[in-house]
């Protein structure tokens, strides 16, 4: 439809009457719509592959951002290893190249019933009719109690402004200073992420701020993923600049004194990163999507990754509850589990009664290593769940300068692969 | 009305009440424009693709999948998957069962080779 046809139809007041038709009784030539929310590794892989994959599908993606800054390296922006603009993923190539509708704009609330999502773009707001909607918009954060502002205590926990804030606070340290950082309950974005920020900040901290420390308060009883690796750093490689405190469970913050209070005692740093607990992004929680027994994330079939509640509202990436980890890498994987089955779907087919979801990171150790990480997950019949192949998961036997190198070849492959 | 210019695609200034009725008419009909079966293997073989790029072809680093004979894969895969792990690869293959190794494989082999097209 194009836009003139759109306005004279709105002007009419047609418009609501014929996107209210249901798909089977409107032109059979005219393509479905799948309407994805949030253009990070999960919405943007769906978008391309349903393009890729579905041939005449109509696909529209909208964020509220113009580029998405990806959480991948985004520690080596944090130290100033590499620039920001490096981890700046535009949608230009899927729009131009797949054919994706791409629309910048602040999803507010989603009507399972009539099948439309409302969208604030600039000062107005307007409805977006789907056949299949996919949710992706990420983590939302359950900020601590206390006078806690992130624009002063910054979380870098989405990448963009966040991590050049973070930066700039790095880079002011004075010699002796301490960087104080929290690890947030499990689950939550990238498992070992906050770990590798601990390597990546003690590896410059060492070589730029002599006597600086850093102290790393664990919301967690031990370290939440590649524990021989980073035990190691901790214990070896940063023995004389790093503090690692198990079970400190946050339960105040003062930005503005960067000051936190943990059930393992009260800290003061010259810089403090918070990185607060999470929950399935707010979009996810305002379409009433958020079913899991901790109250934080939307429970799906990862058959198709459908919500439990809507069959044609799918959840896929860090927002679902299906226990595998929540990663860009991850959020790639499901997302194609997911524009298969939806592909299927309009086919009048089943989804594959047999996928395959994996996970991969590479996380550097000191400026000139990296480990690695895998863990992958078959579909289990038996408890309709995601289970992991125990023989697949495993972490580097130790970190390597070809980690490093791989590292960077991993997150170019996976840019493209997601973003073009 | 509202005059500011609408993004591209199939939306509507938000307006008063929207008719439903005809929402009760709909009649199981599928979608003649789409294809139909994805091939065998398509799905298991994008689980590749984060490393080795769209389609096996890769941007950077990685060797290209794309197009190499089916049985020389299958026995380089199952070799991986059984061999002491040397790196990340040896693990990654684990995940996957020998019928679902055979199906990558020969999906593998119809995509064109790394350099001779995109992958539209």
């Amino acid at each position: 439809m194009n836009t003139n046809r759109r306005d004279f139809l709105t002007l009419t007041g047609l418009t609501s009457l014929s996107l209210a038709l249901p798909r089977s009784l409107r032109a059979n030539t005219t393509p479905p719509h799948v309407l994805v929310i949030g253009g990070g590794f999960g919405g943007a892989t769906v978008a391309k592959y349903l393009k890729l994959w579905g041939g005449n599908i109509d696909v529209t993606l909208i964020d509220r951002d113009a580029s998405h800054y990806a959480c991948i390296l985004s520690n080596l922006v944090v130290t100033g290893a590499i620039p920001i603009s490096r981890i700046q993923l535009g949608y230009g190539n899927l729009k131009t190249k797949r054919g994706v509708n791409i629309v910048q704009g602040e999803a507010l609330s989603v009507d399972p019933a009539s099948k439309e999502v409302t969208v604030k773009i600039g000062n107005d707001f307007f409805a977006y009719a789907f056949d299949k909607l996919v949710l992706s918009p990420g983590i939302d954060f359950i900020n601590p109690a206390g006078n806690y502002n992130s624009d002063l205590t910054p979380h870098a926990w989405k990448a963009g402004p966040q991590t050049l804030l973070l930066k700039n606070q790095l880079a002011a340290m004075a010699k002796k200073q301490t960087f104080v950082m929290t690890i947030p309950k499990s689950p939550y974005r990238c498992p070992p992420g906050p770990y590798e920020r601990a390597c990546s900040v003690a590896d410059y901290l060492k070589r730029k701020k002599s006597g600086a420390k850093i102290i790393v308060l664990d919301a967690n009883a031990s370290i939440q993923a590649e524990p021989i690796n980073f035990g190691n750093a901790f214990t070896k490689t940063y023995k004389d600049v790093l503090t690692y405190i198990p079970n400190a469970a946050v339960s105040e913050v003062d930005s503005s004194t960067k000051t936190i209070v943990t059930s393992q005692g009260t800290f003061k740093g010259a810089v403090l990163n918070v990185i607060p607990n999470q929950r399935a992004g707010q979009i996810v929680a305002n379409a009433g999507l958020v079913n899991d027994p901790t109250g934080k994330w939307a429970l799906v079939n990862p058959l198709n990754y459908a919500s439990t509640l809507y069959p044609d509202i799918h959840i896929l990436g860090d927002s679902q509850g299906t226990g595998q980890p929540k990663s860009g890498h991850m959020a790639n994987s499901q997302a194609k589990v997911c524009a298969d089955a939806i592909i299927r779907g309009f086919s009048g087919e089943a989804p594959d009664p047999s996928p395959v979801t994996s996970s991969a990171c590479f996380s550097p150790i000191t400026s000139k290593t990296a480990s690695w990480l895998t863990a992958s997950f078959q579909y289990d019949p038996v408890t309709k769940a995601m289970k992991r192949v125990e023989p697949s998961f495993a972490e580097a036997p130790r970190p390597t300068s070809d980690g490093m190198e791989q590292m960077f070849h991993w997150a170019d492959n996976i840019f493209a692969d997601s973003f073009s | 009305m509202q005059t500011s210019s609408p993004p591209s695609h199939p939306t509507t200034l938000l307006r008063a009440a929207n008719p439903r009725t005809l929402l009760a008419l709909s009649a199981a009909c599928a979608y003649h424009t789409l294809p139909a079966a994805p091939p065998p293997g398509q799905l298991l073989s994008s689980q590749c693709f984060q490393c080795h790029g769209t389609n096996g072809q890769p941007v950077s680093g990685f060797e290209g999948i794309g197009g190499e004979n089916a049985n020389e894969m299958h026995k380089e895969l199952l070799e991986m998957s059984l061999r002491k792990p040397e790196g990340i690869m040896d693990l990654q293959i684990r995940a996957y069962t020998p019928a679902q190794l055979r199906l990558i494989a020969n999906y593998l082999s119809t995509l064109p080779k790394t350099g001779e097209t995109n992958d539209d």
